[in-house]
């Protein structure tokens, strides 16, 4: 079983961890066309690379942005969403 | 015919401990130590199978289950690979796939048909006509099965243990010893394992002979039993490679889940036989299946043998064949025995005859088994010459022309692997870090070279895992091949097998390519080479060399199947474990079993569904009054529960859920309703404000944990000053219901319960039956209740109070049951119920749960999206008094016109309203609908009167003024 | 006895190759077709024989049926949940039925029986909703009791060890199992010998569009212009739109499987079970083949897990509590073309000329022969098929979903 690094306990199995999807930056949802709303819940960029997505540590409660190569399923950077966030600047 | 052997110095059997066994109706006996079918050489016993399509007598072929020749059957035991299988007191062994057992096997009359069954005929037969092809399909299952399933077999599961370790060695032969030495010696947790039951690997089959590798390995196993730093695991199967260093051991005692920081794959070589006709003979076996024979369970294969050498170890085996009495009658060499080294010269001082460039063209048979071998001498183009074929006498011989790297791990690991002339095999060019390969595998074929590179594999690893230490070169691979890349001799008979296993002839891997499957991966898929149970260990690297030659395409081009993994099939009983159901049980759980409730599943959590000991429609009718007459006790501990602190609490929620929550009253409730970022309903509950910064939240049971995470996010995402703390186990709660209600619950609390100090919808904290609560007066089902939230450990004493209090006013647990019907009554809906996975809240005529005016919301934008889109729309309908005819159920469909239009969400027979009353979900096309056509079962039409909700008590007149109800049942 | 069987003692030459080998990609083609799947070989075969469109090319990186066709667990049924699934999927077994014949290549086309367990009272509930679909459109199907389960299966555990008993079934009386690999080949040698090329190792690297319309593929061998270009790549598709330019809502999943040793025949049916997540089936070598759910990260790879093989025998033991002695002898992965709603997404695409076939998730296989006929209709007609029409990429960006989603919690 794989290990990913939880940023509050360090590596654990993956068993552990809940996937969340894709980390994607949300358009304005007042501006943006029904369409442009529509791709952006709906679609994805669903080719290989280097993403950024959300997973869930159950036991330590901890939400985390992974960096991770979807064509290998390495793990390149694991980062609390807070402070994922807090790079990021405001999110929403 | 074989034999047992005086002592041999390093057999593995005890002669003083006898074991009798059967096979196929007859008594033996053998030793402990034995495997069956060292066992059963012993007694002279050499056919131990039957092939898998023409039923071919088989014998022993690798000694070491690289082939399937000896698969049999021990009661419930399927499948047991003799060769492997340690002898044991009363076993009773069968050879499996035959008819009427394996001496007389009537299946054997299926290699009279063989010339109407070539590679690939049943693709192209038995489809015409149609209606016949059950009935061949049925012959076929019949014929291709191996074992078979003792369905009433109550074998019990094994339980799993967890290891870890710095470095794992894989393979205890030489290189594998080495490089555990070398990295416990540099302080490393070593963890080494090898499938066989005694450490050695090839010292104790083909080196096993030879007195210099002997002192080696007496030095090498003293020091590493001696290690401290080294966990030996004998007898241990290395079944797959998967990411970061986990690796499966499979032991007789069960799965061993290891994780290393680093893995040495030192798992040697599979011996490769030569493909001529006649080669699966019983007699004919590869040269370490003879050598481990002889050395491990002291059997002599065979009287008098013929050796098909193409290497430096074929004449190692004919010394120790000759050590062990065999008289060897000639060597033939594919190439030039000069280039072979030492042994050579033994064997010639022996007197024996040692054949330049001669291959063996022909085994024959006598009786179903060897019984002498046609030798021809190779012309320059290494094709067999007629002219000068010579023919020798013998039981037995022994092939050593090829290995190929028992590489499986390494290729699961990711390694690319290349194709090097020297040693003439595949070898790892590139391997995934913290992965290394030494000794055979890894191409290293002189024995202190395996030595030298099982170190420097250690140097490696250690590096890898950042302990300092001097880098060893790696040694080379030598000089000369140790593999004849065409190993393959055609004739115009056949009988020439690639794949014993799978019964593949020459001409049938020709006849696949020329068909069009000339693809290695294609080749495999139509002629089954390599898909037998010993998985291509002895057939890929032949079908290999035999698709490039035919292709003329070098071996790199032509590629390798992908190594899947297991590396040996393993035991189901092993995989899957212990068996552990996770099942959440309230605090009430055993007060619920003793008094007749019957349990359902909702998620992980048992709830009680109704109380017997009447029968559900019975019980639940009687639940259902005892809440609309008198007072009802239900536990809804399963609902989520969750606690929200902070400034931004009210934000979060305003943000997360549908309806505007952040403004509800101090002390106060209201319906929370959830949707995705796609506007489908996800979850409802209770939103209850408990300070200006304080929130309690329920959640339906299975998306608690759902929800919890996704408030966790959003406060996350949106830099809230929230803390989300998680209740559902903490906390136990119950609702108590009914117009009696306040009667029961007044003298245990000290909350007020009088309509003005604790209105409709209110929350109040206080004590129940001494114990902290919290009460929520909600109207679920339909009436004055309370939802009453306590410690998880107290909850069982407020329980048992609330019911003891009850007992004079009629009080009457109810459950899950009851309670859908109660809701029902009241219109109410169940998400997951009378929605789906597509369901918004305007498919559910939830509209006014949907605030478009607070600013931001989850799913918000699509439901602006949606708002004049929605397909659906639920409605209520209703049987008349006393009707008589077909009930629908729930999910049958509303039909409009003759197509689907709906269907039925809910339904049940109403107590209270004395008719059977439910929800549908329809197409909003419908409109405004007098009644609504439902097919049920059978296919028959009923009508449905459609009528508005709440069905009962349409004012809800009874939960917010209760006096009203009680009125009603004074 | 079958003659043929005489007829190959007689005459031990091997047949005609079924594909041939053209030498080189001509300069243009009529239809270049991405991926010698199923779903390709089957929709030149369509184009040729339907429509008489032969100057086609089916470009495959690998080789013929190498990705999802020879990775699944071969089931074909169509008892889904939405009339869209139903119509399609009914039409899609109606085909394979036939297929033997049309082929004159045995593709074991084996009619089981097909038993969707129910452990709780919801997921009874579903199978009686897709039950009742399923026998409005004529597919025979019907939720059936304990009593009829082990009737048809009486090895079964119906009391699965005490934890979540089976309290009934969708039963599927069409439900059968199909040798996959021959429904690619046949499809493969029909196709060539109309005249249409197949290549295999032939990978595409671009897609060339002018104007709002596809002119053209780049390939590792070169260059090709194309008068329509059909993408038939499943887990492919993301690599291959973004060639194009067009986003789409698949997600790449890996999904896996695994067999047991070859036994002697003791099941006939198919059996799956939602809340265990386990699908069996066994074959007529006698390998019981099973799978589970997708697991749960995105990842463009085929690579096996242990857990998965743990978690599927735990819960098979559960059903049939006599498999501890018999072995799992290989385990391998598919990559499943995902989309939200659990529908494919197929036909016309923003780019003139360019045709989708994908979101093939866990049911591509057994749409092979209705994906084949509906894509090749609509690319020789330019529009999209009437019974593929729901399943256009642009609902989406309309928010009308299919509803496929309400029942498929295991997918197979």
């Amino acid at each position: 079983m794989k290990l990913i690094d939880c940023p509050s306990i360090g590596p654990r199995p993956a068993a552990e961890f809940v996937y969340g999807g894709a980390w994607r930056p949300m358009p304005d949802p007042d501006a943006c066309s029904d369409a442009d709303w529509a791709h952006y819940v709906f679609h994805r960029d669903g080719a290989p690379g280097v993403r950024r997505e959300l997973w869930y540590h159950g036991p330590s409660g901890t939400w985390l942005v992974a960096e991770r190569d979807t064509l290998s399923d390495r793990f390149l950077r694991t980062t609390s969403l807070a402070d994922a966030v807090a790079e990021e600047g405001d999110y929403a | 015919m074989p034999s047992r052997l005086p002592p041999q110095p390093r057999e593995r059997i005890d002669r003083s401990r006898s074991v009798s066994f059967r096979f196929e109706g007859r008594d033996y006996a053998g030793y402990v130590g034995d495997t069956v079918s060292s066992a059963l050489l012993a007694n002279g016993v050499d056919v131990l199978g039957r092939s898998f399509k023409y039923h071919r007598p088989r014998g022993v072929f690798s000694a070491a289950n690289h082939d399937a020749n000896a698969l049999m059957q021990a009661g419930g035991e399927l499948n047991l690979r003799a060769d492997v299988t340690e002898l044991q007191s009363g076993l009773d062994l069968a050879a499996v796939n035959t008819v009427g057992g394996l001496r007389r096997d009537r299946g054997r009359m299926v290699e009279w048909l063989a010339p109407m069954l070539p590679v690939g005929f049943y693709y192209k037969t038995f489809h015409k006509p149609r209606a016949l092809f059950p009935m061949w399909e049925r012959l076929i299952r019949n014929m291709a099965g191996l074992g078979r399933l003792d369905t009433a077999d109550a074998t019990q599961r094994q339980p799993k243990e967890h290891a870890f370790c710095d470095v794992l060695v894989v393979g205890a032969g030489p290189s594998g010893l080495a490089a555990a030495l070398a990295a416990a010696e540099a302080g490393a947790r070593v963890t080494l394992v090898d499938e066989q039951p005694t450490p050695g690997g090839s010292l104790e089959s083909e080196f096993g002979g030879d007195e210099q590798a002997g002192a080696i390995r007496a030095g090498l196993l003293e020091r590493m039993l001696a290690h401290p730093g080294i966990a030996f695991r004998p007898g241990a199967v290395a079944a797959g490679y998967y990411a970061d260093h986990w690796v499966p051991l499979v032991t007789a005692q069960g799965l061993v889940k290891l994780r290393a920081r680093a893995v040495i794959v030192a798992s040697g070589a599979f011996e490769q036989p030569a493909v001529f006709r006649g080669n699966d003979l019983p007699g004919v076996m590869l040269a370490s299946a003879a050598q481990r024979l002889v050395h491990q369970y002291a059997v002599k294969p065979c009287e008098r043998t013929v050796v098909f050498a193409a290497n430096p170890s074929a004449y190692r085996a004919a010394l120790d064949l000759v050590r062990a009495g065999v008289a060897v009658a000639a060597v033939a060499d594919l190439g030039d025995p000069a280039t072979r080294g030492a042994p050579v010269d033994a064997v010639k001082a022996l007197g024996i005859e040692v054949l330049a460039h001669t291959a063996v063209y022909e085994a024959r048979a006598r009786d179903g088994r060897l019984a002498g071998v046609e030798l021809r001498r190779l012309d320059a183009a290494d094709e067999p010459l007629p002219e000068g074929a010579r023919r020798i006498e013998c039981d037995g011989l022994l092939m050593s022309v090829g290995w190929a790297p028992a590489a499986a791990l390494l290729y699961q690991a990711g390694t690319r692997m290349v194709y090097a002339e020297i040693p003439g095999q595949l070898v790892p060019a590139e391997l995934p870090a913290g992965v290394f390969a030494a000794g055979r595998v890894n191409g290293v074929f002189e024995l202190q070279d395996r030595l030298a590179d099982g170190r420097a594999a250690a140097a490696e690893a250690l590096a890898h895992l950042g302990i300092a230490v001097p880098q060893a070169s790696r040694p080379g691979r030598g000089s000369e091949a140790h593999s004849h890349a065409y190993p393959i001799f055609d004739h115009p008979k056949g009988r020439n097998f690639v794949d014993l296993d799978e019964d593949l002839q020459l001409k049938d891997l020709k006849r696949a390519a020329a068909e069009g499957f000339d693809n290695i991966e294609l080749l495999k898929r139509y002629s089954t080479v390599g898909m037998g149970p010993s998985q291509g260990k002895h057939s890929n690297m032949n079908a290999v060399r035999v698709l490039a030659r035919l292709n003329g395409r070098s071996i790199d081009d032509t590629g390798t199947t992908t190594a899947r993994p297991f590396y040996h099939p393993v035991p189901v009983k092993a995989l899957a474990g212990r068996r552990l159901r996770p099942e959440r049980r309230t605090p009430m759980h055993a007060w619920h079993a003793a008094h007749g409730a019957e349990f359902m599943a909702a998620g992980h959590w048992l709830r009680p569904k109704f109380y017997g000991p009447a029968p559900q429609d019975a019980a639940v009718a009687a639940e259902v009054r005892a809440v609309r007459e008198g007072v009802g006790l239900i536990d809804v501990s399963t609902l989520g529960k969750i606690e929200a602190f902070g400034r931004d609490a009210g934000e979060l929620l305003d943000r997360a859920y549908t309806l505007r929550l952040s403004n509800i009253k101090q002390d106060r409730t209201r319906y929370a309703l959830m949707v995705d970022e796609a506007g489908v309903i996800v979850d409802d509950g209770i939103a209850a404000r408990l300070g200006e910064e304080h929130f309690y939240l329920t959640t339906t049971t299975t998306a608690a944990e759902g929800v919890y995470r996704t408030l966790q996010r959003l406060a996350a995402e949106w830099r809230l000053q929230v803390d989300l703390v998680a209740r559902t186990g903490q906390n136990a709660a119950m609702n108590i219901a009914g117009p009696l209600t306040a009667e029961v619950l007044a003298p245990l609390t000290d909350v007020d319960l009088s309509a003005e100090a604790f209105p409709f919808l209110g929350a109040r904290r206080g004590h129940v039956a001494g114990v902290p609560a919290l009460l929520m007066r909600v109207g679920f089902v339909g009436e004055l209740g309370y939802e009453i939230h306590v410690p998880a450990a107290q909850a069982s004493h407020v329980w048992t109070a609330l019911m003891e209090a009850g007992r004079e006013h009629g009080i009457r647990p109810f459950g899950v049951e009851a309670q859908r019907q109660l809701r029902l009554e009241k219109g109410h809906i169940i998400v997951g119920q009378d929605t789906d996975g597509t369901s918004t809240p305007f498919d559910a005529d939830m509209g006014w749960a949907v605030k478009f005016d607070k600013p931001f919301f989850l799913g918000k934008r699509s439901l602006q999206v949606l708002a004049d889109k929605a397909r659906y729309r639920l409605v209520g309908f209703a049987l008349p008094p006393g009707y008589a005819g077909p009930l629908p159920k729930e999910c049958h469909l509303v039909i409009d016109g003759g197509e689907i239009a709906g269907r039925v969400t809910s339904i049940g027979a109403s107590p209270s309203l004395g008719r059977v009353i439910g929800l549908a979900m329809i197409e909003r096309r419908l409109g405004e609908v007098a009644s609504l056509d439902i097919r049920v079962d059978g296919g028959a039409m009923m009508q449905a009167p459609v009528v508005p909700t709440p069905f009962y008590d349409p004012d809800n007149l009874r939960q917010k003024a209760p006096s009203v109800a009680k009125e009603a049942a004074a | 006895m079958p003659l043929r069987l005489l007829k190959n003692a007689i005459d031990p030459r091997p047949d005609a190759r079924f594909f041939t080998q053209p030498e080189r990609l001509k300069k243009r083609y009529d239809v270049v077709i991405i991926g010698g799947g199923g779903h390709g070989l089957a929709c030149a075969y369509y184009l040729a024989k339907t429509h008489g469109i032969t100057d086609v090319a089916v470009l495959e990186q690998g080789y013929i049926g190498g990705g999802n066709t020879g990775r699944n667990t071969t089931i074909v049924r169509s008892n889904y949940l939405t009339p869209e699934g139903v119509k399609f999927y009914d039409q899609s077994v109606r085909l394979f039925q036939d297929l033997s014949d049309d082929f004159d290549l045995n593709i074991f086309y084996s009619r089981r029986g097909h038993f969707t367990l129910a452990h709780t009272d919801s997921a009874l509930r579903t199978m009686r909703w897709r039950a009742e679909v399923n026998k409005h459109y004529g597919v025979d199907s019907e939720v059936v009791g304990r009593e009829d389960i082990a009737a048809a299966c009486p090895e079964l555990d119906l009391d699965c060890g005490g934890h979540l008993p089976i309290q009934g079934a969708l039963y599927h009386a069409p439900g059968a199992v199909v040798r996959h690999d021959a429904v690619a080949w046949g499809y493969g040698r029909g196709a060539d010998r109309r005249g249409v090329e197949i290549h295999q190792k032939t990978r595409v690297t671009g897609i060339r569009v002018d104007g709002g319309r596809v002119t053209g593929v780049e390939t590792d061998r070169g260059a090709v212009e194309a008068g329509a270009v059909v993408s038939m790549v499943a887990g492919s598709t993301p690599r291959i739109t973004g060639m194009v330019g067009i986003t789409t809502p698949i997600v790449i999943h890996p999904l896996q499987a695994c067999v047991t040793e070859p036994l002697k025949p003791w099941l006939d049916t198919i059996i799956v079970s939602a809340s265990l997540h386990v699908y069996v089936s066994q074959s007529s070598r006698g390998e019981l083949v099973m799978g589970a759910s997708l697991d749960p990260a995105e990842l463009h790879s085929t690579r096996s897990t242990l857990d998965f093989t743990e978690e599927l025998t735990d819960h098979m033991l559960d059903l049939f509590p006599f498999l501890g002695q018999t072995r799992l002898m290989r385990q391998w992965g598919g990559m499943a073309d995902m989309t939200p709603d659990f529908a494919p997404i197929m036909g016309t695409t923003p780019v003139a000329g360019f045709y989708l076939d994908s979101g093939w998730g866990t049911w591509g296989f057994k749409a092979t022969p209705v994906s084949g006929m509906t894509m090749a209709a609509t690319v020789a007609s330019g529009r999209d098929h009437e019974l593929i029409e729901p399943f256009n990429l642009s609902r989406f960006e309309r928010f009308a979903l299919v509803g496929e989603r309400g029942a498929a919690s295991v997918g197979h």
